[in-house]
């Protein structure tokens, strides 16, 4: 038995959440959660869907910002003029999720709260430093996106909330270069073997600021700061680049599937690594 | 397949607006569109993989492609929905149903319909599409006939069309 | 895109590339498909299957589900072994080893179990959850040659050994042909499991008339199926029919017999029509491709000479029989390849496993052996430093030379295939300047097959008054376009228009008897029936119009649907007034095609003779991309090619060729179930990818060579290119590589770890 509702404001969707928090789900586009309703994954005696808060549909550039609606679709993600101009690799992830029908639908809200390890958006979000801004019926916190994915399809939203709006920083003054690569090994359509969100800025030629995030290797995305200090203050050169992606490599704990052994995933990491530095490195 | 308890879900009136008329159906809470359309008879409308990934149950939904079996109905009262039954206007195919015919795109034809509708959104929404974008656009829908080559096909006498000055009807 | 040869120019309706008859239908969607058929009143079915691999049944517990809303009936396989209105329960072509419903244990998991029947869908998917299945977990295997060991697990008592299929071809004297040779090549090859994954799913309606049953399903074998019906019921052939619709996709997935006997019994037991739609997980679990592995070796003169082969072929029949014992000696006889070998011997063995039973897959038969010895042939020609098209174009089959079986080869162009996709992707041409980090190279192959033999197919054509013919014939169309192919052959041979045929969907209480739409062979041997009911009417026409026309029947002649007088062209009648002259409202013949089995299988450790009536063949060339960093390979460019002998419908025939192609890559590179403790893994479209658009290769095209004989034989091309392609891309990615891999699919993995292993860095 699974009956829909609708609520027309933000506190009566967190209100419906919080009433059975066991059995209650929020559906935005529903691309995930009846996906995994029609596998028996999940059997949510309610959905709250979050259909009537068009509100939270939209993209603004703001100060230092973009803020952008969780209920904003995958696709109007991927076409913004905004997005594309100051967070094009978050414009391009967006484009490269599933096939189209599914980007109609899908929201990056959804995207971030269904915790799919291997989306394409959440590791450039994580490479941005992105965060959430989650609305729980009493409160509202602001999460960075690495901290609101917790682990396989897990986040830190607690029953009774949703996402409301995603913020990613944007590049400022800096000379930002970011490069989405998505490797899939099998047919053009399949779920990533690896995807790599690389973002780094720089000044007077050499690099401020960089991350890399390796995203549908592990539960969750993985970043790890320590492995590109050495690129800071120097020219991005190729030796440089080879040291990161053999670190990356060396560094992930890779799960094994049809797509690729754990052995295979590290190899292709390290070259989409090395691929994504090169093409930012590149004038 | 829904996953349930003994009991029903509940159901709810709703008038849908297909094809551009309305139709009354009693829907349940939990049941997929394509459900709710082939209910109604719109059997172009089909369903082959239950999760998304073969596109032989698209609908557009206010003018944007969307697997049905992955939306529920409740989900979109009041939006525009159209199956490869409205495309066709007093008798005469559309323009890209022409064009499918013509190129003789289709060999067992269960996944045309949903090529049709994808390829008809692409180049409404998409004024200056290029076979290659419309290519991309069908990179979600399945056939395992191997129509592909015919539906190119088609889409560049479409494209072509277009680009000597006819609009997609 | 496609050459066609066509000389000399076409006539009548063969040959012209008429749209099918249901185009319109098919492109709006109008066309109705089994899994749109409803009967009133009907019930709703959902299967529980099992979760083990091989398991005693202890107990079934149905009271929670029949306690649920809706719930009409909970059956088991008690319920149908004792049900006296079932009498032969089990059924199989070629053993009848599968029962409708598990009896006494399991042997796959996904073996259908249990049965709810209920008023709704939602209500059946609700109760399946609530019935309670107990098993004791017994041993199980999964590996052919595990379970052809002694002590292996026994999935069938009556057989032992787990012995599905054993067959042995002899021919020459092997040990002297390795004696005389120069070198031996020596390889073994693997082809998992994969599924053919038609679109429309497993979907079947079976109704009962007190002691009539009707069934509509999705198969392409409904004349077997209305047998194995009949007799599982103890009934007269004529008081079960079948029917069927064009199918949404069939390619060997619905071939024999499926979840009919299961919905029919259904419908016995509960007393309502019932419908089963099969959800695309349990199709996955339904049929699958035999995984094989298969040892050759080769014995070759320093020329190139082939003088000697040995081969083993194994497969996996999965846990029921199926096609299995039969089909083996199928890829027994197919297995050399399209070569001139004087001494070979070969061992073709199918044994049951715990695993989805093996069914047929586009290409049945033929792809795995295919990929053994056309990626075999192009080892040796890496091992003589010869050029793999000169290697072939030594030892390809010619007219009258003796094949493996002793059969005397005729109409065989081998040599023409292999040249044509050779120059259809520039074999010859200079290498373009390689993008760093890729490799590039072309790899072709040729194969045979041969066309199920014996086999049968009857036809009526019947010329209404009005003119209109129909033609009544059990073949079945799934996208070839098999009616409307068959509308243009009647239009042919009547001498009247396209327009003015039809052909009704199989309906087995008024279409004749046709063994089954699989393994190419339609358009020749429903053509050949329907060639002979329409020699037969024009006859019989004649006659009718002589005596009207008060002509002898020498006088008479027959033009565009008319008779006339010859002479003069006068006295023109056409054939419906004649008819209705004669006092009748129709006039209908009947055609056979029986194809000799001429006895070659007649001893299974000896087949010789002729082991089909006429071969099919087929070659692809592709030239693949490497990206030496990632492993993995693109299909940039690919010519495939078919024997057609005589062209129906040319549109038809390249799209069954460009199919093949696309239907090819897909196990080449990327398809293959996944088995885990015994369990499928990925029986789903996320996780089991077939070829998209994006798959495509950017340059495709084929040729369907033709006869220049006007009167050519009609060869079908369903199934010719695809065997061809995975080994083409294999021997492609050796030839850019060095890497030899000798498993399917060619994943980007293995290619990888080949590449690595080559330059001797293995991280």
């Amino acid at each position: 038995m699974t009956r829909f509702v609708e609520p027309l404001t933000i506190e009566e969707a967190c209100s419906a959440l919080a009433a059975d928090p066991w059995g209650a789900k929020a559906l935005a586009g529903g691309t995930a959660l009846v996906l995994m309703m029609r596998q028996g994954l999940v059997n949510p005696k309610t959905l709250v869907s979050l259909g009537a808060l068009q509100h939270l549909r939209g993209i603004e550039a703001e100060d230092g910002f973009i803020r952008i609606g969780a209920r904003t679709t995958l696709n109007e993600v991927a076409v913004s003029p905004i997005v594309s101009a100051l967070s094009p690799s978050l414009a391009a992830a967006c484009s490269l999720v599933g096939n189209i029908r599914i980007r109609n639908l899908a929201t990056l809200g959804g995207n971030l709260a269904e915790a799919d390890y291997a989306s394409d958006p959440p590791s450039v979000l994580v490479g941005m430093d992105a965060t959430c801004i989650v609305q729980g019926p009493s409160a509202q916190r602001i999460v960075p996106v690495g901290e609101l994915i917790t682990g396989f399809y897990s986040t830190s939203l607690a029953p009774d909330e949703i996402i409301t709006a995603v913020l990613v920083p944007v590049a400022g003054d800096a000379h930002r270069r970011s490069s989405y690569k998505k490797y899939v090994s099998r047919s053009s359509e399949d779920r990533p073997c690896v995807g790599v969100a690389v973002m780094a800025d720089f000044n007077a030629g050499v690099v401020a600021h960089l991350s890399v995030v390796v995203g549908a290797v592990a539960e969750v995305p993985q970043r790890f700061d320590e492995l590109v200090t050495p690129a800071i203050g120097r020219p991005l050169d190729q030796q440089t680049v080879s040291e990161i992606a053999g670190a990356y490599a060396a560094a992930i704990d890779p799960m094994e599937d049809a797509r690729g052994s754990a052995w295979y995933r590290r190899q292709v990491t390290e070259v989409f690594i090395r691929r994504a530095l090169e093409e930012v490195a590149s004038p | 397949m829904t996953v349930d308890d003994s009991q029903d879900s509940p159901v709810a009136h709703m008038r849908l607006s297909v094809n551009g008329v309305h139709r009354d159906i009693e829907v349940p809470d939990d049941e997929a569109l394509v459900t709710s359309l082939r209910k109604l008879g719109f059997t172009s409308v089909r369903a082959a993989c239950g999760i998304g990934m073969c596109g032989t149950c698209t609908v557009q939904v206010d003018g944007m492609v969307a697997s049905s079996c992955l939306l529920l109905t409740r989900q979109v009262s009041g939006c525009e929905l159209v199956t490869s039954e409205g495309l066709v206007e007093d008798g005469a195919l559309s323009e890209v149903q022409q064009a499918f015919l013509d190129h003789r795109a289709y060999q067992c034809s269960f996944c045309i319909p949903g090529m049709v509708l994808t390829v008809d959104a692409c180049l409404r929404s998409h004024p200056s599409a290029t076979v290659s974008d419309v290519r991309e656009y069908l990179s979600g829908n399945l056939c395992r006939c191997g129509t592909y080559p015919s539906i190119l096909e088609a889409v560049h006498a479409l494209v072509a069309a277009r680009t000597a000055g006819g609009d997609v009807r | 895109m496609t050459s066609i040869n066509m000389t000399p120019q076409p006539t009548g309706a063969v040959g012209v590339d008429h749209p099918m008859q249901d185009a319109v239908d098919r492109v709006v969607g109008s066309i109705r498909f089994t899994i749109d058929h409803e009967v009133g009143g009907m019930a709703h079915a959902r299967v529980i299957r099992s979760p083990f691999p091989h398991a005693r049944l202890t107990g079934i517990d149905v009271k929670g589900a029949l306690a649920l809303p809706g719930v009409l009936a909970v059956l088991t396989g008690e319920d149908i072994v004792g049900d006296e209105r079932i009498p032969n329960p089990c059924f199989g072509v070629a053993r009848r080893d599968q029962w409708p419903l598990a009896v006494g244990k399991v042997r796959y998991a996904g073996d259908p179990v249990a049965l709810v029947v209920a008023d709704t869908e939602r209500h059946a998917d609700a109760a399946a959850i609530a019935v309670r299945v107990d098993c004791d977990e017994l041993p199980y295997v999964v590996d052919a040659a595990e379970a052809a060991r002694e002590g292996a697990p026994v999935i069938h008592e009556e057989w032992p050994r787990n012995e599905c299929g054993s067959w042995a071809l002899h021919h020459g004297d092997v040990e002297e042909g390795f004696a005389q040779a120069d070198r031996i090549v020596e390889s073994v090859y693997t082809s998992p499991s994969a599924n053919p994954v038609p679109l429309e799913p497993h979907v079947a309606v079976a109704q009962w008339n007190d002691q009539l049953l009707q069934v509509w399903s999705s198969t392409q074998w409904p004349s077997i199926v209305r047998r194995e019906l009949a007799h599982m019921f103890g009934l007269a052939e004529h008081l079960v029919e079948v029917r069927t619709y064009p199918l949404g996709g069939g390619f060997g997935a619905k071939g024999q017999v499926k979840i009919e006997p299961l919905v029919a019994s259904a419908a016995r037991i509960v007393g309502v029509p019932v419908r089963l739609e099969l959800d695309r997980d349990e199709v996955f679990l339904t049929v699958a491709k035999h995984p094989a592995t298969i040892r050759v070796k080769s014995g070759v003169k320093r020329d190139g000479t082939f003088v000697a082969r040995d081969m083993e072929l194994v497969y996996a029949a999965g846990a029921y029989a199926v096609t299995s014992p039969s089909g083996t000696g199928n890829a027994l006889v197919r297995a050399p390849g399209p070569y001139r070998i004087p001494n070979i011997r070969i061992t073709s063995q199918a044994y049951y496993t715990n695993t989805v039973p093996g069914g047929s897959f586009r290409g049945a038969f033929t792809n795995q052996v295919a990929f053994a010895y056309e990626s075999h042939v192009d080892e040796i020609a890496s091992e003589l430093g010869m050029d793999p098209m000169m290697l072939r174009m030594k030892n390809l089959l010619r007219d009258g030379d003796t094949y493996a079986t002793g059969e005397a080869m005729h109409d065989v162009h081998f040599e023409e295939l292999v040249v044509n996709v050779a120059e259809g992707i520039g074999w010859d041409e200079a290498q373009p300047p390689m993008a760093p980090g890729r490799l590039r190279a072309k790899g072709l192959a040729v194969i045979l097959k041969s066309t199920p033999t014996p086999s049968r197919s009857e036809a009526r054509v019947e010329i209404g008054g009005d003119g209109h013919v129909t033609v009544y014939s059990s073949a079945v169309d799934m996208g070839q376009g098999a009616s409307s192919t068959l509308a243009q052959l009647a239009a042919e041979f009547l001498g009247v228009r396209y327009a003015d045929v039809r052909v009704v969907d199989p309906d087995t209480s008024t279409t004749p008897f046709d063994t089954m739409t699989a393994g190419s062979r339609t358009t020749f041997s429903s053509g050949s029936a329907i060639r002979q009911a329409c020699a037969a009417l024009i006859e019989a026409i004649g006659e009718l119009g002589a005596d009207q026309l008060g002509l002898s029947p020498a006088e008479l002649a027959h033009d565009e649907g008319h008779v006339v007088a010859a002479m003069d062209g006068s006295h023109r009648r056409s054939y419906g007034d004649v008819i209705v002259a004669a006092g009748l409202s129709s006039l209908s013949r009947e055609g056979v095609f029986q194809s000799e089995s001429g006895g070659a299988f007649k001893d299974p450790l000896d087949v010789k003779g002729m082991a089909s009536i006429h071969w099919h063949q087929g070659a692809a060339a592709v030239e693949i991309e490497v990206d030496i960093e990632t492993g993995r390979v693109i299909v940039l460019r690919c010519h495939g090619a078919s024997w057609a002998g005589r062209i129906v419908n040319p549109t038809r025939v390249r799209q069954q060729n460009e199919g093949n192609i696309i239907f090819g890559i897909g196990p080449a590179l990327f398809e293959q179930l996944e088995m885990e403790s015994g369990q499928v893994i990925n029986p789903n479209m996320s996780d089991y990818m077939i070829p998209s658009i994006l798959d495509v290769p950017e340059h495709m095209t084929s040729t369907a060579l033709v006869s220049s004989e006007a009167d050519a034989e009609l060869h079908g091309v369903g199934e010719m290119t695809i065997p061809a392609v995975a080994p083409a891309i294999a021997n492609a990615v050796f030839r850019a590589t060095g890497v030899r891999i000798r498993d399917l699919p060619l994943t980007a993995e293995r290619v990888l770890r080949g590449l690595r292993s080559v330059e001797g860095k293995v991280r």
